[in-house]
């Protein structure tokens, strides 16, 4: 029964031949756009966002919200001047208008009605193009620099339109119900469990000649509890699924089991002693090493240029893009890739085929003996790249960046976890601490509760985010829970720093955006999906620092 | 990903004043000790509910609980109010002559207020001169949509606890400022005595038929095709049932429910100078049966096109001084905005607040043949539903009838539970919007005249006082979608109402001719002193007022009023130029809209 309510029924797609015809009845009409003394669109291209999504969360077993429906959204984009000059990847001041625009469409198939929303989008974003040209014209005004070109050109995608299933609200509600329902009388603060469901196609309509439509779609679940140690410490975990639809996620039992194992390490942590001030080695294991690489490592393998800025607001230095070829980014031996259209096949988050730009998505062989050979691409250029890779991807009307989607992370020499563990206590030894500090977990950047992670918009200030599951390894064995710990002055540096590693496990599903300030930002249920396939790692020295909690609770729990 | 932005909530056409500081208490506590018995105040607790609300029971549990646990602490709670808004909102709308997807949303909010001290000094007292971001930030509680009392206790154990710390904490900061400070000018305490409440009221079941509001939101949004200087438009339907739950350590119990429909038509378009053009037009009930028929809402929508392509051609009007009328809903947002947000009774205290009426007790404000009064009781007036109608506050105070103004002498304040000088209890004004600390607001402001004319003796004065000016032209301000005021000192205390339709109406018996680009602007005691003369018609806006507790639903009814001077500005203006193309029309080819 549950199986069956999340497959629901796959919709014919009425729909698709009205939205081409609303989409190519303004594409026809608006290569007609003139403003005086301005050039006209070189490039014009419709995204039509078009599914169903259902969103719900339940506090100790009691629904706090649900929502479930169409959801059909518009994106234009207009260019303006040429592939190698035009408005495009410049930002000007706050507040200016770009060649992007979004607009929510009504969910009846009326040609007319959609045919006036873009007709509106595209005035609006055409307008937005001539103003950005002229921002970026002005910007480059005397300057003695050389500018690459703005886009690359690609061939037109045509295909056949998809079909999506429904997606019902109601097991989602069952599920979230019964998930936070297991927080219940252990003691916790709060408790709650929310999941969102997304299915649809993205039609890509451009003068180019893309008439695609692009399946999109994900299932994220996640579990979050909160308790307090004796010192009045908050102490948070968050158990998360990413899947590629509602029917993938695990089954409801094991969902259950590592919610349950989640309260019990919760629940041991009140006690557990505050990790002090620590210097020395620490072993990542599964999710804290996929949290390790996803966020030190992204933005060093996405090859996307950074937005060209006025020359007021970069001075002398210029902007560097944080990925570079040639540089050492992990140890000899190792390599990363990212194919998207393998994990499409084997059904993983973060899989495609075609990218949000209509590029067919290339397996790219990121790193290779430890060394940046290729960077992942979209279709904004980069010195020294050929094209796109297939990985352009955002959120909203955000410009289309290159972003990981299925990331494999190959060590050289890979070992068993009993290796890491001796390995770690060797390096431990002249240490002050006689023991090695294992992470297992570390919080999830969307759901991240630091201040500073909120503040910079960037990233965590100290290179990672907390970790939430952290315990001592002692020589003879012995494991203690640690809590209050914070990481302290990480960088991509530490990866060469990696002196044992596991074997690389199974690839998991996270929800992420390009990296940037999107990233900090996409909310408990919101981004992309990706996939992340890596090793458990030891890394010889990194700094942690530890904080006892401040105040406690006045009123005994009800 | 999903974005479902409340479209009426962003509609709202009424943004009314939000001063810059937020009201809270000055002075100590001298003038009223007597009145405020500490233990009368707090320490009952409510009978056994007749009828058991699982959503009652839970939230009285826990707050039976906490109280009595926090009378064991130093600095025990002398009240405790837990409050839920419990809201359904059903919704439709249509844009171009399709719709969206109808929806039934529910959600519930939770509100803790606690106070700490005593009522003659407590935890709400204003710290004078605080810096900026110094405000505790106030406890909300996750209520789930679902009755399971042990997930609702916990969400509110959560919300008093941090209630209760962020007030001790706060209590120590006001003690200190009392301190350091000046005595302030008024001395009043900070809460007076208010008797419980129980009424436990059942909550009806409103019943909407989803296809017949998406065939006429649908019906109607496809008037504005025929209209090609109509840009965007749309068409909505939103009932919202909600049920406000309070409970307080007095023994106040409340369950109240109420009903807010709005059918909203709203069109835009761009005049070729560049100028936006917004025209919203909306009929706000208690029920659906309140809601125009289908001849009346096409009418309506027929009737908001047309506007929108008369304005897109109307000349624009220079800033101008000179006699004007105030139609009825125009003169109803003037005085909400000019007189009204100056007597809610916490600005009385706040020294940071310009305090235009503070001292005019018992004296003239107003012209004799005026009266104005705040009447929350008042559900309808003229077969019209008002906004601004509640049974009890958010105080938990029962709702009075509030005289403001007689005979234009100025009489009483809007008042919360925060006493001001010579204003020692609550008359039941104390709102909010969930989340925020209530303060007295505006519910239905009533302004009538001892003294009227009809409509055409009034334009008949409004031509002769042209003619005494020696101006070319009067104005008739005929609708408005909103306004502001700013009532502090930091800002120049002044009011800017912004119309929607307004009419040059010459001396000479031209025809009355369509102008636009302007905004009303002025400030209160000039202006009051320049109203000459009402009308017999009254007439009605309801809407939404935003200020520091938020956006809560207010009326104001007022008759048509003829100013001696007025002040217009030019307004806002865009740049942009209008669409490029021309719209796609209904079977149109390419060839045919080139």
């Amino acid at each position: 029964m549950w199986t069956l309510l999340l497959l629901g029924v796959a919709l014919a797609s009425p729909s698709s031949s009205v939205l081409v015809q609303a989409a190519e009845a303004e594409l026809a009409r608006a290569t007609d756009l003139r403003l005086p003394d301005s050039p006209p669109p070189y490039l014009l291209s419709y995204e039509l966002l078009d599914g169903q999504v259902a969103s719900v969360e339940a506090s100790f077993g009691a629904l706090t919200s649900t929502d479930q429906g169409p959801y059909r959204v518009l994106r234009v984009e207009v260019r303006v001047g040429d592939y190698a000059l035009d408005n495009g990847n410049f930002e000007g001041s706050f507040g200016e208008r770009s060649g992007t625009t979004q607009r929510l469409l009504p969910d009846e198939d009326d040609v007319l009605a959609l045919r006036r929303e873009i007709w509106l989008a595209t005035d609006e974003a055409y307008k937005g193009a001539t103003e950005q040209l002229s921002g970026k014209l002005a910007a480059r005004e005397g300057s003695t620099r050389s500018f690459g070109p703005d886009l690359y050109r690609v061939e037109p995608l045509v295909t056949e339109p998809v079909e999506w299933g429904e997606v019902p609200a109601e097991p989602l509600e069952e599920l979230v119900r019964e998930l936070s329902g297991r927080l219940v009388g252990r003691g916790l603060e709060e408790g709650r469990a929310s999941a969102r469901a997304w299915q649809g196609a993205r039609l890509l309509i451009s003068s180019e000649g893309h008439r695609a439509w692009i399946p999109t779609g994900y299932a994220v679940v996640r579990v979050e509890a909160v308790t307090r140690a004796e010192d009045g410490a908050r102490l948070r975990d968050v158990r998360s699924w990413v899947v590629r639809d509602a029917a993938s996620l695990p089954e409801r039992e094991q969902m259950g089991a590592e919610v349950d194992a989640m309260v019990d390490w919760l629940v041991g942590l009140q006690t557990a002693p505050v990790e002090g001030d620590y210097l020395g080695p620490v072993l990542f294991e599964g999710p804290a090493a996929l949290e390790l690489f996803r966020q030190l490592l992204a933005a060093e393998i996405s090859g996307t240029p950074p937005m060209e800025l006025p020359p007021e607001d970069v001075g002398e230095g210029g902007q560097v893009p944080t990925a570079r070829i040639g540089r050492r980014l992990l140890p000899l031996g190792w390599s990363v890739v990212d194919d998207p259209a393998r994990a499409e096949e084997e059904g993983l988050a973060g899989g495609y085929t075609v990218d949000f730009e209509g590029v067919p998505a290339q397996r790219v062989e990121l790193v290779e003996d430890g060394v940046v050979r290729r960077l992942l691409m979209s279709r904004v250029p980069r010195q020294g790249m050929e094209g796109s890779t297939g990985h352009g991807r955002s959120l909203g009307s955000n410009r289309r960046e290159a972003m990981p989607a299925a990331v494999r992370i190959e060590p050289a020499r890979p070992k068993g976890e009993g290796r890491l563990q001796k390995k770690g206590l060797r390096l431990a030894r002249p240490t002050l601490q006689p023991y090695l500090l294992v992470v297992e977990e570390m919080e999830p950047p969307a759901v991240s509760e630091d201040f500073q992670v909120a503040f910079s918009g960037e990233g965590p200030l100290p290179g990672l985010t907390r970790p939430t599951r952290a315990w001592r390894l002692y020589p003879d064995g012995r494991r203690e829970p640690v809590r209050g710990l914070s990481f302290v002055g990480v960088d991509r540096r530490v990866l060469r720093d990696i002196v044992l590693a596991g074997r690389t496990e199974d690839p998991v599903g996270v929800m992420d955006a390009a990296p940037g300030s999107q990233r900090f930002g996409i909310g408990t249920l919101g981004g992309l999906p990706a996939s992340w396939a890596v090793p458990a790692v030891l890394i010889g020295e990194l700094e942690l620092s530890g904080s006892p909690g401040r105040e406690q609770r006045v009123l005994k729990m009800p | 990903m999903v974005d479902r932005v409340n479209r009426r909530l962003r509609l709202a056409p009424w943004t009314s004043g939000a001063p810059v500081n937020p009201a809270r208490l000055l002075g100590p506590a001298l003038a009223l000790t007597a009145l405020l018995g500490t233990a009368a105040l707090a320490r009952t607790l409510p009978p056994p509910d007749p009828e058991p609300d699982p959503l009652h029971l839970a939230l009285q549990a826990e707050l039976t609980r906490a109280w009595e646990l926090l009378q064991a602490q130093p600095e025990p709670p002398y009240w405790l109010q837990v409050a839920v808004m419990d809201r359904r909102m059903r919704s439709i709308q249509a844009t171009h002559g399709a719709t969206g997807t109808w929806r039934d949303d529910r959600g519930r909010i939770g509100d803790v207020d606690l106070r700490v001290g005593s009522p003659e000094l407590d935890n709400t007292r204003k710290i004078r001169d605080a810096g900026w971001f110094s405000d505790v930030p106030r406890a909300r509680f996750e209520v789930p949509i679902e009755d399971q009392g042990g997930a609702i206790q916990l969400g509110l154990w959560r919300g008093i606890d941090d209630s209760y710390r962020g007030a001790v904490r706060q209590l120590i900061r006001v003690r200190a400022n009392d301190a350091v400070k000046v005595e302030s000018r008024d001395s009043s305490a900070d809460f007076s005595p208010s008797p419980p409440q129980v009424e436990l009221r059942a909550v009806p079941s409103v019943e909407l038929d989803p296809q017949a509001w998406t065939d006429l939101v649908r019906e109607a949004s496809a008037v504005f095709l025929s209209y090609p200087d109509v840009h965007d438009s749309n068409v909505s339907f939103a009932a919202e049932d909600q049920v406000r739950h309070i409970l307080s350590s007095e023994g106040t119990r409340l369950r109240l429910p109420q009903s807010f429909v709005r059918l909203s038509i709203s069109a835009s378009t761009t005049a070729e100078d560049g100028m936006r053009l917004d025209v919203y037009d909306y009929v706000d009930g208690a029920s659906p049966g309140a809601m125009p028929d289908r001849e009346k809402t096409l009418a309506m929508a027929h009737a908001v096109a047309q506007r929108v392509t008369d304005l897109r051609k109307a000349p624009i009007v220079d800033p101008y001084v000179g006699p004007a009328i105030l139609r009825g809903r125009a003169a109803a947002v003037f005085f909400h905005e000019v007189l009204g947000h100056r007597v809610e009774g916490h600005r009385q205290k706040d020294e940071d607040e310009g305090q235009t009426f503070t001292d005019k007790v018992g004296q003239p404000v107003l012209p004799a043949f005026l009266d104005v009064v705040d009447d929350p009781t008042l559900a309808r007036v003229g077969g019209v539903d008002l906004n601004g109608h509640y049974r009890y506050d958010d105080e938990g105070v029962a709702a009075q009838r509030v005289s403001v103004v007689e005979a234009g002498i100025l009489r009483g304040f809007l008042m919360s539970r925060s006493p001001i000088q010579g204003f020692g209890t609550s008359n039941g004004h104390a709102r909010r919007q969930p989340g925020a600390a209530p303060v007295a607001r505006q519910g239905n402001l009533i302004i009538s005249a001892r003294q009227s004319v009809s409509y055409t003796e009034l334009r008949r004065q409004l031509i002769a006082q042209v003619r005494a000016q020696g101006r070319p032209f009067g104005l008739v301000f005929d609708d408005i979608t909103g306004g502001f005021t700013f009532t502090g000192r930091v800002t120049p205390n002044a009011f800017n109402v912004q119309p929607v339709s307004v009419w040059k109406v010459f001396p000479d018996g031209r025809p009355d001719e369509l102008v636009r680009g302007v905004d009303l602007i002025g400030t209160p005691l000039t202006t009051f002193e320049r109203i000459l003369a009402a009308s017999d018609q009254v007439d009605v806006f309801n809407g939404s007022c935003g200020a520091e507790s938020g956006w809560v639903p207010v009326a104001a009814v007022a008759p048509d009023l003829l100013v001696a001077e007025v002040e217009v500005q030019r307004k806002e203006k865009a740049h942009d130029r209008p669409p490029l193309l021309p719209p796609p029309l209904p079977a149109t080819t390419k060839a045919e809209v080139r």
